[in-house]
Formats: C-alpha cells, sequence, structure tokens
C-alpha cells in the first residue's frame, strides 16, 4: 500500500491559511506596531520643509519594518517553540521551509500592509505625495529592508531560547535602533554616531528607502547601500539558520 | 523475521543515539505489528523519548535502521511521517485557533479533505461537538488528549504513537481513552506508547518492552514477563501485596533508586 503525500503546495497553503488567521486574532498586536511610526510621521509633520517628505516616510518605514521582524515574526517564533508547536509541525510530512515560508509571507503581507498605511496617513495628513514609480520602488525597498530584520529577529531567536529573554532582547534592540537610529541620523549624537548609524541596518534601509521614494535621487551611494543591505540579510540569515533549534529544551 | 518484518507498521534495529558522549539509546531493537498495542516502558532518563523521537524523525540517531510502514525514516522521510500519526507529550496547538480550525490545519497538511460537516461529524464522534468554535485552551486536559488523538489520526495512518497519552486524566477518561486504543488496535493500527503505567501497560499492551540505560532488558508480553521474572528474588522484595504485578517486574529489574 502506497502513502498519500500531500503536495507542497497543499501543505503551505494549510499552514498559510492557519498562520493568517493567528495573525488576524492577534490584531491589535499588529496595530500597535503600526501605530509608533504612524505617530512619528504625524508628529514630525514640521520637519518635512527641512529634510523633505521621503526622509520622514522613510524614517517611518524603517521604525515599521524594525517593528514587525523584531517584535512580531520574532516573538511569534520563539513562543511558538516554546509551546513545541513547530514539533508537532514537524512530526507531520511537512518540510522545515514550507514552515517558515508560510510565516514569512505572512510577514510579508504585514510590510506592505503597513506601508500602504503609512504611505495613506503620509498623503492625507502630511501632504507627501510621491510619483507611482516612487510608490512601487518603495514597496520593493521596504520588502528588501524588511529582510534585514526579520533576519535579524532569527538570529536573535537563534541566540536565545527563552521566549521571555527573547522578548526583552528584541525591545531593547527595536528602542536602541530607533534612539540611535532617528537621532543619530540627525547628528543629534556626534559625528562618529552619525557615522556609524550611516553604515548600520537602520542607516542603509533608511537610505534605500528613501532615495527609491524620490527614484531620481537614487545614486552610488544608494547602490552602496542596497549592496550593504543585502550583505546584512545574508549574514544574519546564514547565522540565524546555523544557530537555530526547533526545540527550545 | 522476515514474515514478522513484513506485517510490521515500525521496524526499529540497531538504534544507536548519542548526545555529545553520552550514549541515550543502545543498540535498541524492536517492531510493532499492524493491530498491536506496543508499550515502551522505562525509568525517567532510560531512552524512551530519545528512541520515540528518533522513530518521529526528530532526532537524527548515529546509527540504526527505522521503517516505518515499509518506509525508512531517514531516506522516505515524508512518506513515514505521512504514515505515522503522533500524540506528543507535550503537545501544542497555536492558542489563537479554534479546535475546527486546529484539524483542518492538520487535514490540510496530511492532505485530507475535510468539509465543515465533517469536523462535525468527527468531532460528535468524540462527544465534543460544542468544542469547534473553542480554542484549545479551553478544553479540559480529557478533552484536550481526546482532540490530540483525533489530530493524530485524522489521516488514519498504519502506526500511531502515543507519548504518555494518559499522564493528568482523571480513572474515566483515561478509561474512555483506553477504549479508543483498542478501537484503533481492532481498525488494524499498529500503536506504540509509552507510559509510567504498569497498571496502563499491563490494561492494554499486547506486548512491552522495558528500557534502561538506554537498552532494552525485556521484550514480551505484560504476563510473559510476569512469568518469567516471578521468582527472580528482586522482584519477589519489589512485591507489596504478596501478589506479582508488573510493576513489581518493573521496579525488580531496573532496580528501586529514584531516577532524576
Amino acid at each position: 500500500m502506497s502513502q498519500h503525500i500531500p503536495s507542497s503546495a497543499t501543505v503551505y497553503s494549510a499552514l498559510l491559511r492557519a498562520d493568517l488567521t493567528v495573525q488576524w486574532r492577534n490584531r491589535r498586536a499588529s496595530l500597535l506596531v503600526i501605530l509608533v511610526p504612524t505617530v512619528i510621521l504625524i508628529s514630525w509633520k514640521g520637519l518635512i520643509e527641512k529634510f523633505g517628505g521621503a526622509f520622514v516616510l522613510s524614517n517611518c518605514m524603517t521604525v515599521n519594518l524594525i517593528a514587525i521582524g523584531l517584535m512580531g515574526y520574532t516573538n511569534a517564533i520563539a513562543r511558538d517553540r516554546d509551546k513545541g508547536i513547530f514539533q508537532r509541525l514537524r512530526v507531520a510530512p511537512t518540510s522545515a521551509w514550507s514552515i517558515m515560508l508560510s510565516r514569512l509571507t505572512v510577514q510579508l503581507l504585514m510590510i506592505v500592509l503597513n506601508t500602504t498605511i503609512l504611505f495613506l496617513v503620509g498623503y492625507n495628513l502630511d501632504h507627501i505625495a510621491m510619483t507611482p514609480g516612487g510608490y512601487a520602488f518603495g514597496y520593493l525597498t521596504a520588502i528588501l529592508g524588511g529582510a534585514v530584520y526579520l533576519s535579524l529577529g532569527q538570529t536573535i531567536v537563534g541566540l536565545i531560547k527563552n521566549p521571555e529573554t527573547v522578548n526583552v532582547a528584541t525591545r531593547l534592540v527595536y528602542f536602541i535602533f530607533i534612539m540611535t537610529g532617528m537621532f543619530g541620523e540627525l547628528g543629534m549624537l556626534g559625528k562618529e554616531i552619525q557615522a556609524a548609524v550611516k553604515w548600520s541596518p537602520y542607516g542603509t534601509v533608511n537610505r534605500i528607502v528613501s532615495h527609491s521614494l524620490v527614484p531620481a535621487t537614487w545614486d552610488h551611494d544608494s547602490t552602496i547601500a542596497l549592496l550593504a543591505t543585502i550583505g546584512y540579510t545574508l549574514l544574519f540569515t546564514l547565522l540565524g539558520i546555523r544557530w537555530f533549534k526547533w526545540n527550545s529544551r | 523475521m522476515d514474515n514478522q518484518n513484513s506485517m510490521a507498521v515500525l521496524q526499529v534495529e540497531g538504534l544507536n543515539v548519542y548526545y555529545g558522549a553520552v550514549q541515550a539509546v543502545r543498540n535498541v531493537s524492536f517492531t510493532v505489528q499492524a493491530g498491536e498495542i506496543f508499550g515502551l516502558l522505562g525509568p525517567n532518563g532510560a531512552g524512551k523519548t530519545s528512541t520515540l523521537s528518533a522513530v518521529e524523525g526528530l532526532l537524527r540517531p548515529q546509527s540504526g535502521i527505522i521503517k516505518v510502514a515499509g518506509y525508512s525514516i531517514r531516506e522516505q522521510s515524508k512518506e513515514a511521517r505521512a504514515s505515522m500519526g503522533v500524540q506528543l507529550q507535550a503537545t501544542s496547538f497555536q492558542p489563537e485557533l479554534t479546535i475546527s480550525e486546529i484539524i483542518q490545519l492538520y487535514a490540510g497538511i496530511y492532505g485530507v479533505s475535510l468539509t465543515k460537516d465533517r469536523i462535525a461529524d468527527i468531532l460528535a464522534d468524540i462527544k465534543l461537538q460544542d468544542a469547534g468554535s473553542k480554542r484549545y485552551g479551553q478544553l479540559s486536559g480529557g478533552q484536550q488528549q481526546r482532540v490530540s488523538l483525533l489530530i493524530a489520526t485524522v489521516h488514519n495512518p498504519r502506526l500511531v504513537l502515543l507519548d504518555e497519552p494518559t499522564t493528568g486524566l482523571d480513572p474515566q477518561s483515561r478509561r474512555q481513552l483506553w477504549e479508543r486504543m483498542e478501537a484503533m488496535r481492532e481498525k488494524g493500527h499498529g500503536l506504540l506508547l509509552t507510559t509510567h503505567s504498569m497498571e496502563e501497560a499491563e490494561a492494554i499492551c499486547d506486548r512491552i518492552a522495558i528500557i534502561d540505560h538506554g537498552q532494552i532488558i525485556a521484550i514480551d508480553s505484560p504476563q510473559v514477563l510476569i512469568d518469567l521474572n516471578r521468582d527472580k528474588p528482586e522482584v519477589i522484595s519489589a512485591s507489596r501485596k504478596g501478589k506479582i504485578t508488573l510493576e513489581d517486574v518493573f521496579i525488580g529489574l531496573t532496580g528501586s533508586a529514584v531516577r532524576t
């Protein structure tokens, strides 16, 4: 008697349906994720004249990407691993990649949704208008930038097994990234910090998002920032996969 | 042996598992036949969970052969995993999902198509017709075990692995679960069960293996194990009521020291 093996697409679709339902049921937490960048976007209205709409919008988009990658994805992975949810899935005929791909697809959708919200808030409340090409390019770089923080989250959850410690660590990293990123980039923390922030994951993501929103400003420096972003993603992904354990015990 | 293996839904041969320099499982071999409940008994840290984890494919053994319904867990991993249903000791499901959604998820993973009406029917079969819209955490321990067993068998697997399924259940729920296991045996499923309850092993297992320090030290039907060991001084000294029970044999063979 041969055993029926479900196709990868069938397994993926079952996982995705469940993960989307979980995301929907956690919509209050998702609202909190988008709340911080939205508040910054509205409160920074006065800076648009000085630094430009793309600068303000890209900072808020970067904060959103950090929140999705570090707070949402990472803590969900840490919790599910600790509760044995992954182990239960792995004894079924599922591949590790289909479990993770489904999770990442949901985060990708969150990035697109939140980016859209920021575009709408920016347009309606701050009167930040981009060209259609700028918006399209903005979505693309938001996804690329999001990959950095998702992979950084994967590294954190690979390094730390306890979900409570993961929660604390991600909040700390989130806070450090936002504070040093936003204020450091403006030069408020000194020139050395400003230079370090420029090539940090915050700075490179912020730069590619900012320049993509106004494609005419894309230059050699943006391309180097893009390569650095891809480099960070590859590095964190490698470490995250290497260190990750499916079981927290 | 070949004839026996052809009927086997699980074949484990020469299994060795190491954690670093520590050997947790030593040359373990056994088979589980179709229509048989096979119990794996042992004190804490004896190697039961490591053996079970290797069978489930969660742990890669250093050597040995594991075949589920004829499929190698290493080379034909998907086929082997699709042929077994697993109830883990610490099973948990996403707390945000309802029971119906969890059943739908696992049915989808195993490629089983279930309509909402069909899900309602199978929940009614386990007397949980009102539980479809509840969350897993809202169910009692007995109800959780019933749902967990339902999910483990949603794809009608040839082998069912149950890791201490009755731990923490009241006598009524435990009896009910035993009846379900026996019903699965009647349908031709092979069941591999780990338990610390000697009463349970004696009541429902057709054969048991006692594992200690990573090795199988005895394997047979509960009654044969009692008969073979009833005259051993260490078994007699373990006896508390004059009548030799499986628990006396177990303590006699594995020692009375408490394992951590």
